[in-house]
């Protein structure tokens, strides 16, 4: 086959897909985005007007001047973070150990974490609430990214499970043998091999625990209220403030880009080590 | 202290941490809405609260809206998760294959799940609006319409259109999933597979399927759960309406707790849902340990 | 939690014992007042207020919270749930139809004492003082702002069709059908959340009342469906009616696609912005024997009961309600300011509209006291409006089910 003809075949059978599947994930985005940058009196007309009559930064502007919006921004970006680190660092060892050990109640465990996960968390919020007050942890970091691993902590451990099971297991009897300690072989031998997996689990952590609102918004204060409980401060009971919530939207949306943007090239390097060391 | 101990004292050790932390966190206020959910627990007379055995059980079965409710939820949780399993894998495919703006591509896709529910429910929201929205302004535009429509207030179309939102939020979750369980496939099954001869689909059916199965069947069932108890999206959309058209079971059990601050009866239906949950996730863990054994 | 709650409540006691003592104290060292508030805008803070009174009353900081109103549940959520952990803030804004829930936890400070020595107390009506007061004749709440809802209409388009504002509910129905063209409904109908204070014009206004079978005389009966029939029969609101909320209908008659909407003062600086001299606002109309209602939408601060500073605590809110404050205030929240002082030469907003809102008001009444009214506005009639609008029910069942909640 001639080499045009190749990638006329590939744009049609691949880039053109993954086109119209971009279109279908963008357009409410880009349609936030055009918002953000509209003059107010743009918004509530018909026929819809979809390019700004004029471009302008103000509601970012205001945003900056006349908000707390930053420092929700950066209160998140903590949140978040601790939300992944926390959740990873218990649940790396309980999903290997799930994976690689044969022991009593290890089925009931397991389901047990799935279970907890079950539950409505509108209804869990109140007690949790009662019992971080007598903690002394409302309005403190540890107090929301403690609530966020009520979902981080299952949920990693599930789809953890599932990568470590995906690694053949001769792979670290064989580091075992050789005099390797335990620890040696899950941070030298598995976890490069499951790193795709960990990263996947890392962003979803991240991700959820990003745009979290109910734990948020209960276990916060003004000390450490994040940026979804700041965003929901724009929308009063008489106004919602268009402008300066898709400018919000916008910066909120725009890390957790980034991130996947550095971070997928993980996805695909995980792979290639494990190829190379097998 | 003796090495066998130590050999079988070890996983514990590896769980105790997680272990720790839910058990605060999770199973103490589970276990004070189990208690609730046998008394008449009203948020604002807590000291009328006394204890009525299954009660509120039995008033459940004979309430009209829990059944509404239930059969939506049903539905709800089907549709979903079953549109947003194949457009994602049908995503991860693709952003699989090699094209030089890949990279972009699978930053871009994951857009709708890096968005607060609270915005993506308004942002969709003003999009189906009757007067304003940018919906019914293109299809008027593009002549597939003589009248706007008003999606969200039809007891027909409004159901669709908020699952079109949660398919939408959701999909990218299946497609980064996926995409990460392909890159566990090993290469030399696709060579020896093109050796025999197998065509691109043999190839896909199987190779490619049997390998990202387990992680598949994982992500539906977390899907299952999440898409199950979420109910923000649709409280911004309709708060349920119109009527009871977007009832679902966790969104009632919202409503009688936080309007009605009837913690009881709500802590009640709560249950219930995850008693059905609960039978889902069985069958999952029988067929997984059949897998194991 | 029964034990918490009765041991939080003696502490709450022996707390309100010692005021009388503390209260030199006060002025010595630094009491913190926590005040929790939600504004609509974002921008308006009240720091300027804070300054001007930790400036007068040395010795008290204000630390305000602004919590996320989240359609009303966010912010009553996080007042309740604070009160049953004990750790409710000092003071905070509040809405009468939470009164009932208040009382039942004895969450509130009974202000009387505090109120018969301040001197500010002529300066709001005793209308207002009258809508305040709870079942059991004390005053839990200072007022602190408020709105009447009023009836914006197209001046342009009325003048066009040759027609006058609508004075009764059938000249009401006529404007919206001789309007209703071209794409423009007569009446953008809130069918959504907050949908009752529409239909409170029509059906409360024509005689349908709380009071056990109220809601069940023919009169009652035949007003709910005659508001059911704008949709179904007359068709003059337009099909996104059953949901419909504010933003909604505010989005619909600012793009000119409806002729009338009842609403208040809060979203007139959008409308006039969008429409500028083509809307103008008149009192909701009145039933054809001269009744009327409208919902007086209200705003107080209230002490809790368990506050260790609760004289602190009065001092701010009955700085917020004095005079200029109170109209300082007002600014932020967007609404009308509570004192008779602060009422006079207000120019926040445009004349016509604070003309209608004090035209409302001998016929404004608040939803009753009455543990269940939250449920009632949030659930029960939306749901059931939503349904007969959609003919999955017949109207009169609307008012089965009110009564039902009320008196079932």
């Amino acid at each position: 086959m001639r080499a045009y003809q190749k990638t006329a075949l590939r744009f049609l059978l691949i880039e053109l897909p993954v086109l119209v599947i971009l279109v279908f994930a963008l357009a409410p985005f880009v349609w936030m985005l055009l918002t953000s940058v509209k003059p107010n009196a743009d918004l509530s007309i018909f026929p819809v007007r979809y390019w700004p009559s004029e471009f302008t930064a103000d509601h970012f502007k205001m945003l900056w001047q006349r908000t707390s919006f930053f420092h929700n921004w950066l209160n998140s970006l903590l949140i978040a973070t601790g939300a992944v680190i926390v959740g990873l660092s218990v649940s790396i060892p309980a999903a290997y150990a799930f994976s690689r050990f044969k022991f009593a109640g290890r089925n009931m465990f397991l389901t047990g974490f799935l279970v907890i996960n079950m539950f409505p968390v509108v209804l869990l919020i109140i007690p949790l609430f009662v019992l971080m007050r007598h903690l002394g942890l409302i309005d403190t970091f540890i107090g929301v990214i403690i609530g966020h691993s009520t979902f981080s902590i299952p949920f990693s451990i599930w789809m953890l499970v599932s990568y470590f099971n995906a690694i053949p297991q001769d792979l670290d009897e064989a580091a075992v043998i050789d005099g390797a300690s335990r620890l040696q072989t899950i941070r030298l031998v598995v976890l490069p091999l499951i790193m795709p997996g960990v990263v996947t689990t890392a962003i979803y952590v991240f991700i959820t625990s990003w745009n979290e609102y109910l734990y948020a918004m209960m276990l916060s204060g003004d000390k450490v209220r994040p940026v979804t409980v700041a965003l929901q401060l724009f929308i009063g009971e008489f106004t919602v403030q268009w402008g300066l919530l898709t400018a919000g939207g916008a910066l909120i949306a725009l890390p957790v880009t980034l991130l996947f943007l550095v971070i997928q090239k993980r996805l695909v390097g995980g792979l290639t080590a494990g190829a190379v060391k097998s | 202290m003796h090495p066998m101990t130590r050999q079988k004292l070890l996983p514990y050790s590896f769980l105790l941490p997680a272990l720790a932390i839910t058990g605060v966190v999770i199973i103490y206020p589970v276990f004070q809405t189990l208690i609730l959910s046998i008394q008449n627990y009203v948020l604002y007379a807590p000291d009328e609260a006394r204890y009525i055995g299954l009660q509120n059980f039995q008033k459940l079965l004979k309430d009209e809206v829990f059944w509404i409710s239930l059969s939506h939820s049903v539905i709800w949780v089907t549709s979903i998760v079953v549109l947003q399993l194949l457009l994602g894998l049908g995503s991860a495919l693709l952003l699989n294959q090699s094209f030089w703006w890949r990279g972009v591509a699978r930053a871009l896709v994951i857009v709708p799940w890096a968005l607060p529910s609270v915005i993506i429910g308004l942002i969709w929201t003003w999009i189906y609006d009757y007067n304003v929205g940018v919906l019914n302004d293109l299809l008027l535009r593009a002549h597939l319409i003589d009248q706007p429509v008003a999606w969200l207030s039809h007891p027909q179309t409004s159901f669709a259109a908020i699952m079109l939102t949660l398919v939408w939020q959701g999909f990218p979750f299946f497609a980064v999933m996926i995409l990460a369980g392909l890159q566990t496939v090993p290469q030399e099954l696709y060579e020896a597979a093109r050796i025999d001869g197998a065509t691109a689909f043999r190839q896909f059916w199987h190779v490619t399927l049997p390998s990202i199965a387990g992680i598949m069947a994982t992500a539906v069932l977390l899907r299952i759960i999440w898409v199950a108890n979420s109910l923000d999206i649709i409280l911004v959309m309709t708060g349920g309406g119109p009527g009871y058209a977007t009832y679902t079971l966790p969104l009632y059990a919202f409503l009688r707790a936080y309007s009605e601050m009837e913690f009881g009866y709500a802590a009640a239906l709560a249950l219930v849902m995850t008693l059905l949950l609960l039978g889902i996730v069985f069958l999952y863990v029988r067929r997984q340990a059949k897998e194991l054994a | 939690m029964t034990m918490k709650r009765r041991t939080f409540l003696k502490l709450a006691g022996s707390a309100a014992a010692a005021t009388g003592l503390a209260c030199p104290a006060i002025a010595q060292g630094t009491t913190t007042v926590r005040w929790w508030y939600h504004y609509d805008n974002p921008q308006s803070t009240p720091q300027a207020l804070i300054e001007k009174f930790e400036a007068a009353n040395k010795g008290i900081k204000i630390q305000a919270e602004a919590i996320p109103w989240g359609g009303g549940t966010d912010y009553v959520n996080r007042v309740f749930s604070s009160v049953v952990a004990g750790n409710q803030p000092d003071c905070a804004m509040v809405r009468l139809s939470y009164l009932s829930r208040f009382q039942q936890m004895k969450a509130l400070e009974p202000l009387d004492s505090y109120l018969s020595g301040w001197a500010n107390k002529a300066d709001i009506s005793d209308d207002v003082w009258k809508i305040n007061r709870a079942p059991d004749g004390k005053a839990y709440y200072m007022p602190l702002h408020y709105v009447v809802i009023y009836l914006y209409y197209r001046q342009d388009l009325f003048q066009q069709a040759g027609l006058q504002a609508p004075k009764t509910h059938a000249d009401f129905l006529k404007a919206a059908q001789a309007l209703t063209k071209d794409g423009v409904f007569g009446y953008g109908m809130r069918g959504g959340a907050g949908g009752f204070d529409n239909w409170g014009a029509f059906v409360l206004g024509a005689g349908a009342t709380f009071e056990k079978g109220g809601m069940l005389t023919n009169q009652a009966l035949e007003a709910n469906r005659w508001y059911i029939e704008l949709a179904t029969k007359h068709k003059v609101v337009p099909p996104s009616a059953p949901t419909d909320a504010f933003r909604q209908i505010v989005d619909g008659f600012k793009a000119g696609r409806s002729a009338m909407i009842i609403h208040h003062i809060g979203s007139s600086a959008e409308v006039v912005a969008a429409l500028g001299d083509k809307v103008s606002a008149v009192p909701v109309p009145r039933a054809a024997n001269g009744g009327g209602w409208t919902y007086f939408g209200d705003e107080s601060n209230a002490v809790f009961a368990g506050s260790k500073n609760k004289e602190a605590a009065f001092q701010w809110i009955s700085f917020l309600s004095s005079g200029e404050n109170n109209a300082e205030q007002a600014k932020l929240s967007g609404q009308l300011p509570v004192t008779i002082s602060g009422s006079k030469n207000w120019t926040q907003h445009p004349q016509r509209f604070v003309d209608a809102s004090s035209a409302s008001l001998p016929i404004a009444r608040s939803l009753p006291d009455h543990v269940k009214t939250p449920d009632f506005t949030a659930r029960i009639l939306p749901t059931n409006i939503q349904r007969a609008l959609a003919g999955e029910i017949a109207p009169d069942d609307v008012m089965k089910a009110i009564d039902q909640l009320y008196h079932g």
